[in-house]
């Protein structure tokens, strides 16, 4: 063998490497992706979706990985196989909504009925931010895509996406997880701004307790309304409806634990490894997906002004007040929302326990964001 | 003497793609205009509804997000993408200068319409729910209480 042949054998395997086929920006996703596995191990911001959302990124920006493609022989790559079965056939979202359904307890919501109102008027920002959306360029499925964020569901904004504008899944699911994540930042300045102190004290009556049989046919009746007025999400609504009669019920415990925890465990890393690897440099590195970012933060906090200001109107009707910091809840960031107006409460009133009454709008905040996507889906069907 | 041809051709442009498109939808070849404003331009067609439809299908079949829904009384295509137009409505029952054909402006009262709508739909949704929340709360307790007093 010459050595003009070993040459050409050293440099034909060079070429099958990385290496060779570097390019700059993919420096700057490396960066993204280690900067949400830094949020989520060293800061705990919801680590079970950054820590793999930042893992996909970082992976699929590598020259020839074959992740997310497919091979000369057209065979899907590995995450391209989750993508496609779990997101663009919308399975993964629905599967999340069964596991959250068996974690759900609608206790609060059922004693308290009236907070759903809150749940509907948080979606404020949503329907404010696709008229910005839209002004600055967007299509009005892209606009609808990116407005559902401020509802901070990421099942229900995922599920929008993958439908209307599937080439914003990244971004989208990104800026969704990630303000939920900064709900305890983001949410108080919000609250103490848009509140009095006489108002931050107000002491609400303690839950009624509800019965088991108004339990179980909660579900049944919120999925038979769902299902007439915006059958469009049923796939989501259906699902999370399914996982809490099974809670409810009691009598399949290990199908409900399996909801619960290992089947929601495994949709976990799969949902957010596939997210992440939709972000390729390419497709990532424009001026959309940080436009999405800004706007996203805006969206975020009018759901939130929403929230507390729709309290404040249903306050001047009510016996019974409710305390406005509850109204932050209604976006639905699951139980972080509910936890954030626990803790302003007793920052304002050591006694003052707001946590099963913000559990409420909580919940309202789930089925106002899935009705809202509802709505954005059958105005393009 | 360039100067002015490159003016006289930034003249004329837009009025000679007018003649074949409205804001970039096409318009059938052999139209007769109803009505043409800045808005709306209306205008009949010796076609009939299922020939200019084929017409555009086959003239937007490259653009994106254009939706085709057939209604009872005429065909509405509308553009949810970023073109200048929004609706075309074709209808079905031919008139006496022949099928007529509605094209209208995308328009921000359109869309501010359709979203407070839905805005305030999403209310309706989550009253329904409290109303069905309020009246099975209301038929179990009455159970609950009659199968106690039975028990008592």
């Amino acid at each position: 063998m010459s050595v003009n042949e070993i040459l050409d054998l050293l440099k034909g395997i060079l070429h099958t490497t990385g290496v060779f086929n570097f390019e700059l920006n993919v420096i700057i996703m490396w960066a993204i992706g280690a900067l949400f596995m830094y949020l989520a191990i060293a800061k705990k911001y919801e680590p079970l979706l950054l820590l793999p959302i930042g893992f996909g990124i970082f992976a699929v920006n590598f020259p020839l990985v074959p992740l997310m493609g497919y091979t000369e022989s057209g065979h899907p790559q590995l995450l391209e196989v989750f993508y496609h079965y779990g997101l663009q056939w919308e399975v993964i979202p629905c599967v999340i909504f069964l596991g959250l359904g068996a974690m759900t307890d609608f206790g609060p919501l059922i004693a308290n009925p009236k907070t759903l109102i809150v749940g509907a008027g948080a979606q404020l920002g949503v329907f404010v931010t696709f008229t910005g959306t839209v002004l600055a360029g967007f299509t009005l499925k892209e606009a609808a895509s990116v407005s559902i964020i401020g509802g901070a569901d990421g099942p229900t904004t995922i599920y929008l996406t993958q439908k209307l504008a599937p080439q914003l899944l990244g971004a989208n699911a990104l800026a969704a997880y990630s303000y939920m994540a900064m709900v305890p930042l983001i949410q108080p300045i919000i609250m103490k701004l848009m509140t009095t102190d006489s108002e931050r004290q107000i002491k609400m009556k303690q839950l009624r307790a509800v019965s088991r049989q108004e339990k179980i046919l909660f579900p049944l009746v919120t999925c038979g309304i769902i299902a007439l007025l915006v059958p469009a999400v049923i796939p989501l609504m259906g699902m999370f409806m399914l996982g809490n009669l099974m809670k409810e019920s009691g009598v399949v415990a290990r199908l409900t634990d399996t909801a619960q925890n290992s089947l929601m465990n495994i949709m976990t890393i799969f949902l957010g490894v596939t997210v992440g690897a939709t972000m390729s440099a390419d497709s990532f590195l424009s001026w959309k997906p940080l436009f999405i970012f800004g706007l996203g933060l805006i969206d975020f906090a009018v759901c939130t002004v929403g929230g507390i200001l729709t309290v404040k109107i249903m306050n001047l009707f009510l016996k019974d007040k409710i305390n406005p910091l509850v109204g932050s809840a209604g976006v639905s960031a699951v139980p972080m929302a509910a936890r954030v107006s626990q803790m302003e409460g007793m920052k304002y009133n050591k006694t003052n326990h707001l946590l099963m009454h913000a559990v409420g709008p909580n919940l309202a905040g789930v089925i106002g964001s899935a009705a809202a996507a509802g709505m954005f889906i059958a105005m393009f069907d | 003497m360039k100067k002015y041809f490159i003016v006289l051709l930034f003249i004329l442009l837009p009025t000679v793609s007018f003649a074949d498109d409205f804001l970039g939808a096409p318009i059938a070849p052999d139209a007769q205009t109803v009505n043409k404003s800045e808005k709306q331009f209306t205008y009949t067609t010796s076609m009939s509804h299922d020939e200019v439809l084929s017409f555009y299908k086959e003239k937007m079949a490259t653009f994106e997000n254009i939706k085709y829904r057939d209604w009872e009384e005429e065909t509405y295509i509308e553009d949810d993408g970023s073109m200048g137009w929004h609706s075309i409505i074709i209808s079905k029952e031919p008139g006496e200068q022949g099928t007529q054909v509605v094209m209208s402006k995308d328009s921000w009262s359109w869309i501010m319409g359709t979203l407070i709508l839905r805005y305030i739909a999403v209310f309706v949704v989550l009253m329904v729910v409290f109303l069905g929340m309020k009246i099975s709360g209301a038929i179990i307790s009455s159970y609950v209480k009659s199968a106690e007093a039975k028990k008592a």
